[in-house]
């Protein structure tokens, strides 16, 4: 990721999936804060500050990166679990103080904690391309998006469950079964975890690695699970609530 | 003749390792700086993990820090204050992958 200080407008269309003529619009408008750059406009990454601007874009930035590894803005980005951690622990700070999350913040806190610690232990020193994490919400739309660029999870499970055949298998078994992809490590309770948090609360998940999606609605026992068409080479979530 | 018996507890206030434990790597770290302070524990002593001022709490960084202290100190060790719902999904969820339940009160 780069480090400078703002996005070009045709930077900005591109993460907004609009056109530049749109961007320019918007800035006229003063939806956009943008300044002056020699003859050109450039907005400055501390004006977009909190996400409204990409909100409706969140999910779609973050496939069109777990798919193609398409450039996404600065802000969603967690190159270590050290940042996912204090921008996760800004999250659950933020819903506190907001009407729609505060009753479920500690809980949605967790499980968006799981499943991004989740790509931390399982691509650590293995990561294909770019390591980390894209972590976005959106306390406007109700929704935490979180996606990684790692091996997925069928490779991950592999390792330790070798007759595992394809994408939702692999997802089936990390949703409902005690299984490590990093044994001889006790691990592996994280998604399960996931998964009873939401069969109690009023929050539902889509989760996709490979082909498979999974969807899980609050409140219901039901393990949705299909093939889809577009593969995904890491693990993508949205979470609502 | 009366004897008198002292029931000694060390009290770890889990805030102090932070108010958002989610990591497994922190879960970590904070077992490994609790050693120090367990060492001069006495036998019999009862060990109570209060929660209170803990926002967020996950399984992986319970599984790090409550999972070997239960393995440890079995129905010696005390969990306190535990109302917080992600407090409380976690200490499920690890009973129910340890096969093993932790004391409360």
């Amino acid at each position: 990721m780069e480090s400078k200080e703002f996005y070009t407008t045709k930077e900005l269309a591109g993460f907004l999936d609009i056109s530049r003529v749109a961007v320019f619009k918007k800035i006229k408008k003063g939806d956009i804060k943008a300044q002056k750059m020699g003859r050109n406009f450039v907005i400055f990454k501390k004006d977009i500050g909190d996400i409204d601007v990409f909100s409706s874009n969140l999910f779609k930035l973050a496939k069109d990166w777990a798919l193609s590894n398409k450039k996404f803005p600065d802000q969603f980005y967690c190159q270590n679990s050290g940042a996912f951690q204090a921008r996760i622990a800004t999250m659950g700070s933020l819903m506190i103080k907001n009407q729609d999350a505060k009753d479920l913040f500690s809980l949605l806190t967790s499980i968006a904690g799981e499943i991004g610690n989740n790509s931390y232990d399982h691509n650590l020193g293995q990561w294909p391309d770019t390591s980390g994490i894209f972590f976005g919400y959106d306390l406007n739309k109700k929704q935490i998006v979180l996606a990684d660029r790692g091996l997925g999870m069928l490779h991950t499970l592999k390792r330790v469950k070798p007759e595992l055949k394809d994408h939702e298998q692999a997802l089936k078994v990390a949703f409902t079964e005690v299984i490590s992809g990093r044994k001889p490590e006790g691990r592996g309770n994280g998604l399960k975890y996931v998964k009873s948090v939401i069969f109690k609360n009023p929050i539902s998940l889509i989760f996709q690695t490979g082909d498979a999606k999974l969807i899980l609605s609050g409140g219901s026992t039901d393990l949705d699970l299909k093939k889809v068409k577009e593969n995904i080479r890491g693990c993508i979530a949205l979470i609502t609530y | 003749m009366y004897r008198l018996n002292y029931l000694l507890t060390m009290i770890i206030e889990l805030k102090k390792f932070g108010t958002t434990l989610i990591s497994r790597q922190t879960g970590k770290e904070a077992f490994s700086a609790l050693q120090s302070f367990l060492k001069d524990t006495k036998k019999n002593e009862i060990i109570e993990i209060n929660f209170d001022g803990v926002l967020t709490f996950s399984p992986s960084w319970g599984d790090e820090f409550l999972t070997p202290l239960l393995n440890i100190y079995g129905n010696k060790l005390i969990l306190k204050n535990t109302s917080n719902p992600s407090v409380e999904a976690t200490i499920e969820i690890l009973e129910k992958i340890t096969g093993k339940n932790f004391s409360q009160n």
